[in-house]
Order: structure tokens, then C-alpha cells, then sequence
């Protein structure tokens, strides 16, 4: 192509540099097109892209870059490779408690897993350059529909019903021959027959334009604006605070936690596994626990009052219930709580064990000694407990001396003065250890050496012991991009639907001289046209082959 | 044609933004664990006494902020080198805050008295401030200047020699 282009056509319309066909009567600009016979190239409908100008500036070629579809091909490409590569190992946001990534991925997958470490393959998805893959993506899509939807759309709306000879005997389905009578009175009766075959017709005396289903040509730009929305949306779900939340809470049954940075408390009424019985169970399974259901009695709760109050308990509301078990998720206004796990964990939540004096063999309660926050006075019969200290799960240091090992009530113990009738003023001191095995091991009676002789507290049976089996951890979700996602993938799904299912057909005629010349072309599906064609013209008193319509034929 | 250009333009502006935001935060968001350089997040906690302090009161001064937990060893052991060094340095400005790891208030007190701890000690709940900190090991400690910047992380026990050593590079920096 010459670099100063003559782009006036000879039928006096002017035309920016680039453009293939006149704008005005579609005849070839280009001096060596115009020159063979070659089926013209109607991508665009001949215009010239928005980036084809002259002397393009900084912004004129950042533009023309993204405006390249083999740019956006190359792009695609490598955010493709690059995604597969992050799918080699598991990403490190797949692990709910990683302390040391480097670490775990030299033991886990020796070398190659410290290299990819050492790579930032563990982290690809949240890596700023796939980040900027994304977004140079995105750029593309808009710039590449933008750079062609605009001159597309000018070129369908302006179109000029009467066309160059050499447009009309250049289209794919062309048609040439005389005709008898008023060149006039045959375009007019033709526009019927095509009409009644539901194409817009318009007619220029003796030349005629026949269109239909041009709205197939926007189905790519929607599947674009589509595509932009799920990326957008999938962009500002790392963005927006709030917008996109996923955290884990373990819950013994009973406890109450904080769902991490929200207002919302979760308490776990309790956890239960079912299995499958026996006669639910194929031949070769009986006799095999078999998990049926997972549940976790879920309430939530909304902080409502001295939430950020470090001195004072948080006041709680309950805003929803529900029994959670796998695929039925606890929700509550976007926040989605999910069964994810259990482990079996045995703790006690808390025991009513009654006083015995031992010198008088009278039993004094029960009273409720909860495991976690244990109030700090207890008033059993005549006799007042203090608590002095308690040990969620007791042990001793290096030298001897008790300690917690844990915040976990795994071998809770609780140190109690006793105060009361024939006792001395500053009470008697005594360990209790609620759970049997630890009495053992600890030795408690030894411990408490002559309190011992005196008292013991201990459970009477197992109604006055509460404990939690399993520990249930539940997946917190927020994701308030999802409506976005969905609705990008929606329009995408109705672009396609577009394009494919209809196509845009074009029919061009004029008669000179009771010469017809009829050119017609397609997006798609060209032998759909070429025999909508030759029905028409046989209507119209002309009989040929749908085959004979075929331009291409010429060329082989 | 001046219209397109200013239309151009915009297009390439508000993606630059958008791009530029979303590209931006990816260098950000690499975890909420703390590292040096970052300000602490804003804590409102209970002492043991139940009154409600703020990580604000402690600005002007270098801070050493220690989580700590009786269920934790080296949290214990380090505990008396904390009070020497706090004794040493306090008339120089130093302000050392022990937040205990969301414990019952009476285990708090009954560490607190034995050793012999005379800062102040805040009582975490429900492991908030803790999940805001982003705490991984147990002890942390933050060596925090004057102006609320976070010098130095430390986990693990330290000796009087090391927080002697970081409150000396604390004082000379404020």
C-alpha cells in the first residue's frame, strides 16, 4: 500500500486512509484490487480500523498495540501457559495454616517444588504479573471491539443502496443476466419477494439493498462487553473490601468464636456424623461405617453492641440457624458458612460435680463449673468455692511447677479454695481435675494431701458431664462478586447465542441496460443464502442453480 | 475527530486506573502478616484492672509490644528479661505493653504476680488482636519507635542482651 493514499473514490466520497472499500459505493480503493476479480474481503465491510491513521502519536500506538488481534491472541496464549504452570503444585491460598511455603514445598516436591517456590509459581494467581496479564487482557478487549465496533456500526447504518458493478460481481453469491420489462417495476416486485422472506429492503430505482439479521454482527462485541464484566468483576473481588472473604472457624460443640474481621459470632450447637446403616448398604459394604451426613447446628449471631469494648462481653443478636451440612451452607446476606471439616477431639465443655465432706459424709450440689471462663466464686451447700486458678491442660514445667500446655481444654484443672463450717479463715486449697484420667495420672488425691482426707468433688454420672466428640471447621464465604461473574457470563452466553444462531445476509442489485447484476453475502452459512437466493430469483421468473451462484467456483 | 481523541483518551485513563489499582494491590495483599516498616493495626484492649487502653496512648515513645501466653514456654522464660529491661529503660522513655494471648483474666494475674511483672498487661479476646497482627509464633514482639513505626519483629524468647541491644537502636532513632 502506498504510504500518501488517494482514498477519494471516484464517486466523489472522501475516505480515511485505510479503508479497503468505498465507504459510499464499496468499489475497491486499493489500485491492485480494483485491477483483479478476486472475491472481495468484506471483513469490516472494507473500513478502516479506528488505529489505522497516519502519524501516530504515544497514545495512537499504545492504542494500535492493544487494538492487534494478534496481540490479543498473544496474550491469551501466555496468560494460558502461565495458568497451567500455576496448576502444577497446589497454590499456597489452597492451605489454610501455612507457616513456611519455601519449606513445605522443598519437602514436599524436592527441587522442582523449591524452584517453583522460589519462582512465585505458588502464588501465580495473586503475582502481579498475571495480575497485569488480566488487566492488559481486558485492555485488549476493549480496545480491539472499540477499534472495530464503531467504524461496523457507521458502515451499517450509513449504507448506500446503490453499489459500485464491481462491489456487486466481486460478493460470494452473484448472479448476472438480462431481464424482460421496466428495469423499475422488477426491482419493486423483487423487494416483495424478498420482503415476504423477512429482509429490510430499500430500493434506489432500479437498485435494490435486501438485509436481514444484521443484530448477528454485534454477537462477538457482546460476548466482549460479557467477558469485561466477569473480568471486572473477578478484579474488584480483590479490590472492594468486604467483597470477597475466605476464612476457616473450628468450632467445639457449644463454643462460640468470632468469624474472623466481621461482627458475626457462629456457635455450634453440635456436630454429628450419621452412617449408613446396614440395610441402606450394598452386600459388600455391610458391616463398614459409612459416612452419610456431616451436620453442624449452626447460630449465628451479630455483634450489636460493645463490639470493639475490650472491657466489656460483646452483646449478641441472633440473625440466623440453620443445621449446616455439605452443599447446604448456613447463609446470612452474603456471608456463607460451609461444613469443611471435622476432627475427632474429645473436650469436655463443662461438669456439675457435687461437694462431698468427707467427715460428714453429707454431699453438698451440683454445681456448674463451665470449662472455658469458669466464674470465680461458686456457692455449694454451706461452703463457698474459690477459683484461684485454672489450667485449660495441665502439666508441669521444668521445674515442676504447673502450667498450662495449652489454650485448649484438653486436661482442664481447677485450683479452688474451699471456705466455710470448720474450716480456717483463709479457706483450704484444693485441685480438682473433672476428668477421670487426669485424677489418675495426676494424682490427685496425693496432690491435695489432707484436703483430700477432708472433701472430694467429683461427677456423679455422666448426665452431669457435657462434652464435644468432634470438632467441626466450617468455611466462612464471602463472595459478592459472584452476582457480577454471573451476569458477565449471562451476556457472554447471549452473544454467542447471537452470532451463531443467526446470520447477517446482504443483497445488493441494480439493472443497467436490462442487464441484472446481483451480488448477496453472508457471515455464515453461505449455502443458506445461495439457495434464499435462487428461490427468490425463481419467484421472480429466473430459474438457476443454487450451485451456479457460487462466485468461488470461478476462482478454482 | 477531536472528539474521538478525548473519548481515546478517557478509555486509556480509566483502564490505566482500574489496571493500575488492581496490579497495585497485588504487591500489597501478600498476607496480613506485619513486617517492618508497617504501622501496628489499632488495638482497644482491656488491662487487668478492666480498663480499656488504645495503641494511640502509647505514641510519642518507643513501645515494645509482647504477645505473650502462660501456655507458651519461651514466653515465660522470657518474661523476667522483659521487666529488667523495662526497669532499665523506662525513666528513658521505653513503654513495654505484654498482650496476653486471650487467657482467663485470673491465670493472667496469677503469672503476672509471681514473676513479678510491673508493665502494663492488656488482655486479648477471642484472639482478635492477635489475628489482626497476623501472629504466627508464639512470643512476638514488636519493636515499635515513636513515631509508630514498626522497627523490628522478633519471634521467639529474647534474651536482656538482645531487647538491650534493639532498645538502644530505639532510643537512638527517635
Amino acid at each position: 500500500m502506498a504510504l500518501i493514499q488517494n482514498t477519494k473514490c471516484e464517486c466523489g466520497h472522501q475516505n480515511p486512509v485505510g479503508t479497503v472499500l468505498c465507504e459510499a459505493c464499496g468499489k475497491p480503493l486499493d489500485e491492485e484490487l480494483a485491477a483483479s476479480d478476486s472475491v472481495l474481503e468484506m471483513r469490516y465491510d472494507g473500513m478502516a480500523r479506528r488505529s489505522q491513521k497516519p502519524h501516530p502519536n504515544l497514545i495512537d500506538r499504545i492504542w494500535n498495540f492493544f487494538s492487534s488481534v494478534r496481540v490479543a491472541v498473544w496474550l491469551i496464549l501466555i496468560t494460558l501457559v502461565a495458568a497451567a504452570l500455576g496448576t502444577i503444585f497446589p497454590q499456597e491460598s489452597a492451605f489454610v495454616n501455612l507457616t513456611d511455603p519455601a519449606a513445605y514445598y522443598r519437602e514436599n516436591y524436592g527441587t522442582a517444588g523449591a524452584i517453583y517456590h522460589a519462582l512465585g509459581l505458588s502464588r501465580t494467581f495473586e503475582s502481579w504479573w498475571f495480575i497485569t496479564l488480566l488487566v492488559m487482557i481486558g485492555a485488549s478487549l476493549v480496545i480491539c471491539s472499540l477499534d472495530r465496533v464503531l467504524p461496523l456500526y457507521r458502515a451499517l447504518t450509513r449504507q448506500q443502496v446503490r453499489k459500485h458493478l464491481q462491489f456487486i460481481t466481486r460478493q460470494q453469491v452473484v448472479y448476472v443476466g438480462p431481464i424482460q420489462g421496466d428495469a423499475e417495476a422488477w426491482t419493486a416486485r423483487f423487494a416483495e419477494i424478498l420482503r415476504r422472506k423477512r429482509y429490510k429492503v430499500r430500493t434506489d430505482g432500479n437498485a435494490l439493498l435486501a438485509e436481514k439479521n444484521r443484530f448477528s454482527r454485534w454477537g462477538p462485541y457482546v460476548i466482549h462487553i460479557g467477558l469485561i464484566v466477569f473480568l471486572l468483576a473477578v478484579l474488584m473481588r480483590g479490590v472492594i473490601p468486604g467483597w470477597y472473604m475466605d476464612e476457616y472457624v473450628g468450632l467445639d460443640d457449644g463454643e462460640i468464636e468470632q468469624i474472623p474481621r466481621t461482627g458475626y459470632f457462629v456457635k455450634s450447637l453440635g456436630f454429628r456424623i450419621d452412617f449408613y446403616s446396614d440395610d441402606e448398604l450394598p452386600e459388600h459394604l455391610k458391616g463398614q461405617l459409612r459416612v452419610k451426613q456431616f451436620t453442624t447446628k449452626a447460630v449465628l449471631y451479630e455483634c450489636v453492641a460493645y463490639c470493639d469494648d475490650a472491657t466489656r462481653e460483646p452483646e449478641l443478636k441472633e440473625v440466623a440457624a440453620h443445621d449446616i451440612r455439605v452443599n447446604s451452607p448456613l447463609s446470612y446476606r452474603g456471608l456463607r458458612l460451609y461444613q469443611y471439616d471435622f476432627a475427632e477431639a474429645p473436650r469436655l465443655i463443662s461438669v456439675r460435680p457435687t461437694l462431698v465432706d468427707k467427715r460428714t459424709g453429707q454431699s453438698y450440689g451440683p454445681f456448674e463449673l463451665p470449662m472455658r471462663h469458669p466464674p470465680l466464686t461458686y456457692s455449694v451447700g454451706p461452703f463457698t468455692l474459690e477459683l484461684r486458678d485454672s489450667f485449660p491442660e495441665f502439666g508441669l514445667d521444668e521445674n515442676g511447677e504447673p502450667v498450662t500446655l495449652s489454650r485448649e481444654p484438653n486436661a482442664p484443672a481447677f485450683v479452688f479454695v474451699i471456705k466455710g463450717p470448720g474450716l480456717p479463715e483463709e479457706g483450704v486449697p484444693y485441685l480438682y481435675f473433672p476428668r477421670e484420667a487426669d485424677r489418675q495420672r495426676f494424682g490427685q488425691d496425693r496432690i491435695n494431701g489432707a484436703a483430700a482426707e477432708m472433701f472430694d468433688i467429683r461427677v456423679m454420672s455422666m448426665e452431669d458431664v457435657e462434652f464435644s466428640t468432634y470438632t467441626s471447621y466450617l468455611n466462612v464465604r464471602v463472595d459478592r462478586g459472584m452476582p457480577y461473574v454471573w451476569t458477565g457470563a449471562a451476556i457472554t452466553m447471549i452473544g454467542l447465542v447471537m452470532g451463531i444462531y443467526w446470520n447477517h445476509r446482504r443483497i445488493w442489485l441494480r439493472i443497467d441496460d436490462g442487464v441484472l447484476s446481483l451480488g448477496a453475502h453472508t457471515n455464515k452459512n453461505r449455502f443458506g443464502l445461495r439457495a434464499e437466493v435462487a428461490a427468490a430469483l425463481a419467484k421472480a421468473g429466473i430459474e438457476v442453480d443454487a450451485k451456479m451462484l457460487d462466485n468461488r467456483r470461478k476462482e478454482s | 475527530m477531536r472528539r474521538h481523541k478525548s473519548v481515546q483518551y478517557l478509555i486509556l485513563a480509566v483502564m490505566l486506573l482500574i489496571g493500575g489499582y488492581a496490579v497495585g494491590r497485588s504487591f500489597a495483599s501478600s498476607g496480613d502478616v506485619l513486617r517492618p516498616g508497617d504501622k501496628p493495626p489499632s488495638f482497644r484492649l482491656a488491662d487487668l484492672q478492666g480498663e480499656a487502653h488504645t495503641l494511640e496512648e502509647y505514641a510519642g515513645n518507643p513501645l515494645i509490644l509482647n504477645f505473650w501466653g502462660t501456655f507458651c514456654p519461651p514466653c515465660r522464660e522470657e518474661m523476667p528479661a522483659l521487666q529488667q529491661q523495662y526497669e532499665a529503660w523506662k525513666d528513658k522513655g521505653l513503654q513495654v505493653v505484654g498482650i496476653n494471648l486471650s487467657e482467663d483474666r485470673h491465670r493472667v494475674e496469677n503469672f503476672i504476680r509471681r514473676i513479678g511483672v510491673s508493665f502494663p498487661i492488656l488482655l486479648d479476646t477471642n484472639r482478635r488482636t492477635e489475628r489482626a497482627f497476623g501472629l504466627r509464633e508464639y512470643p512476638t514482639t514488636y519493636f515499635i519507635d515513636a513515631n509508630g513505626v514498626i522497627r523490628q519483629i522478633v519471634s521467639g524468647p529474647l534474651t536482656i542482651e538482645e531487647i538491650d541491644e534493639r532498645v538502644k537502636s530505639l532510643l537512638g532513632s527517635a
